[in-house]
């Protein structure tokens, strides 16, 4: 088997913009490409994930980003799981490249949010979740995780304050983020004092709406040799679906995470304690806590710590650094792209680029990206520094 | 509901179905039967809340299904449920999907009916009424009485009827 890297990666801005998401993924392209040569000297086929055709009314995305991308004949196909279709795209693309059936892979992925407005979105989303008995009840994508928040908070002492310090924490990191939506600190009582969306989530619990696309190139060591580009190794892979509905499903814990996790781990050769960063999905702050404990960061109940420095952190925590980039709640979720932003934080850390929010000496780095409701679907990623 | 629906459910028919000892054969399957969602409305619409059992591990599944989650065994039985239930956890919709603009903010809760058996629905009441814990029970409506925009549903969903709970205590 061969080993898959990244060997380069870009961003479009990250929020509203009056870009369409072809145009934005022209925008991430180009910067993954500067300096490299045309994708089609180096790309041999192209995975997109991409969420929703409601938004632009427009699917066949792998078709038309190939062509924007100037890939003629190539293979290239559209993945979706909700907001996990990003980390989706990277897993196909390494599985390409270590099983020799390419030596190079475009995963990208990309969302025009904005398109429909706020009732577009959410109607969006809400395509998510069970049709039968739960969009026919009226659920949204905050009061499905809002269900999962009110119960772990019945269950232990944690309250909407601790909920709120991940929030904080996130925007903390993103003021540090170029790429970031959002780059500014938020105060605890900014958080607290937010609308309620779906009690006992507050819209500084929930990541934006956002425009945005991701172009993550990944490449066998020789072609990474050949591009001669900083490259980190994908070392670990692992995904796993679990149930739709939310009446269905653990209310507490996230067991499909775990797994994929596990997978992850198991595949690179690591454990959790070796992990020095971890973008986790934290498309509210409630998942963050809960994905802290199920992929092996945090002690059952303890997620809620992922807010303190890692001094600060009960008997058990690893001293992982959690959302880095701000996270999905202040860097941006673009939701078909928002698990290639992850890979592009994580290869920035790894490649000593990500600044004043750099992590010295980060070496291991994990990659959570979920679709749907919480571990509906999950995908894990381990990165590692050459 | 339509007097056809509530034909379309056959009582008689559902317990010859109900062996589960293996797989459903493929002709079992059709819109009559209760594992598949044409089926579980049309009962629902005569009163009958119906979940699959896994005959091998006693999981309850809502709405049926031919293959249990739990263990993935295809030994699958009908069973009806209990209306009653406790709520397990709870929000309010504050900016529900558009075709639910006009019940904003919407009650909803994952409610435990007394089978153990779990479900998702809207609450007859507001948030600030509701606690985990606190019993319900299920209603039956017309999608069309409950405030639903009717242009959300697709085709075939326009006769389902829909489930909500009322606070009992």
């Amino acid at each position: 088997m061969t080993d898959a890297h990244v060997v380069a990666v870009g961003t479009s801005p990250l929020g509203r913009t009056e870009l369409p998401g072809r145009d934005l993924f022209s925008r991430a392209l180009a910067e993954a490409f500067d300096g490299l040569p045309d994708p089609a000297e180096v790309v041999d086929a192209l995975y997109v994930g991409a969420q929703s055709e409601r938004y632009e009314n427009q699917i066949m995305q792998g078709t038309l980003l190939a062509e924007w991308a100037g890939l003629q004949n190539v293979p290239a196909e559209r993945v979706e799981a909700c907001a996990a279709a990003g980390a989706l795209a990277l897993k196909n693309a390494v599985r390409d490249v270590r099983a020799g059936v390419h030596d190079a892979v475009l995963a990208c992925g990309v969302e025009k949010m904005t398109a429909g407005g706020t009732e577009g979105a959410t109607n969006a989303l809400a395509s998510a979740f069970d049709r039968a008995l739960e969009q026919r009840s009226g659920v949204t994508a905050p009061s499905q995780y809002a269900l999962l928040a009110r119960r772990y908070l019945h269950e232990t002492d944690v309250t909407e304050t601790d909920l709120a310090r991940i929030a904080v924490k996130n925007h903390g990191n993103a003021a540090d983020n170029p790429r970031a939506m959002f780059q500014k600190a938020v105060d605890l009582e900014t958080v607290l004092d937010s609308d309620y969306v779906a009690p006992p989530l507050k819209l500084f619990d929930c990541a934006p709406i956002t425009d945005g696309a991701a172009a993550v190139l990944v490449a066998s060591e020789d072609v990474a040799a050949d591009l001669a580009s900083d490259a980190v190794r994908v070392a670990g892979v692992g995904t796993a679906a679990s149930s739709l509905s939310v009446a269905e499903r653990d209310l507490t814990y996230v067991e499909g995470a775990e797994v994929a996790a596990t997978t992850a781990y198991d595949d690179a050769g690591v454990d959790a304690a070796d992990v020095d960063v971890a973008e986790v999905h934290d498309a509210f702050t409630i998942c963050e806590a809960m994905l802290a404990e199920a992929v092996g960061f945090a002690p059952r109940w303890r997620g809620v710590e992922t807010a303190r420095d890692p001094a600060d952190r009960s008997e058990g925590w690893t001293d992982v650094q959690i959302n880095t980039s701000g996270g999905l709640k202040a860097r941006g979720h673009p939701i078909g792209a928002t698990g290639l932003t992850q890979a592009v934080e994580a290869y920035e850390q790894l490649t000593d680029r990500a600044g004043d929010r750099q992590v010295p000496g980060a070496e291991t780095a994990l990659l959570i990206n979920e679709g749907g409701l919480a571990d509906a679907h999950t995908a894990a990623h381990v990165l590692t520094a050459h | 509901m339509s007097d056809e629906h509530a034909t379309d459910h056959d009582a008689d028919s559902t317990d010859e179905r109900t062996a589960g000892t293996g797989p459903l054969a493929p002709e079992e399957i059709t819109a009559d039967s209760p594992y598949t969602l044409p089926g579980f409305f049309s009962a629902l619409a005569d009163g009958e809340l119906l979940a699959a059992r896994c005959t091998d591990c006693g999981t309850l599944l809502v709405p049926p299904r031919t293959a249990c989650y739990d263990c993935g065994s295809r030994a699958v039985t009908i069973e009806e449920q209990p209306r009653t239930g406790e709520v397990a956890s709870y929000t309010a919709v504050h900016r529900p999907p558009s075709a639910f603009a006009d019940l904003a903010p919407v009650t909803v809760a994952v409610v435990e009916l007394d089978s153990g058996a779990r479900l998702t629905g809207r609450v007859t009441a507001p948030i600030e009424a509701v606690s985990i814990g606190d019993a319900v029970e299920l209603r039956v409506r017309d999608p069309d009485d409950v405030g639903i925009d009717p242009s959300a549903h697709l085709s075939y969903e326009a006769e389902w009827p829909v489930h909500e709970f009322d606070l009992t205590e």
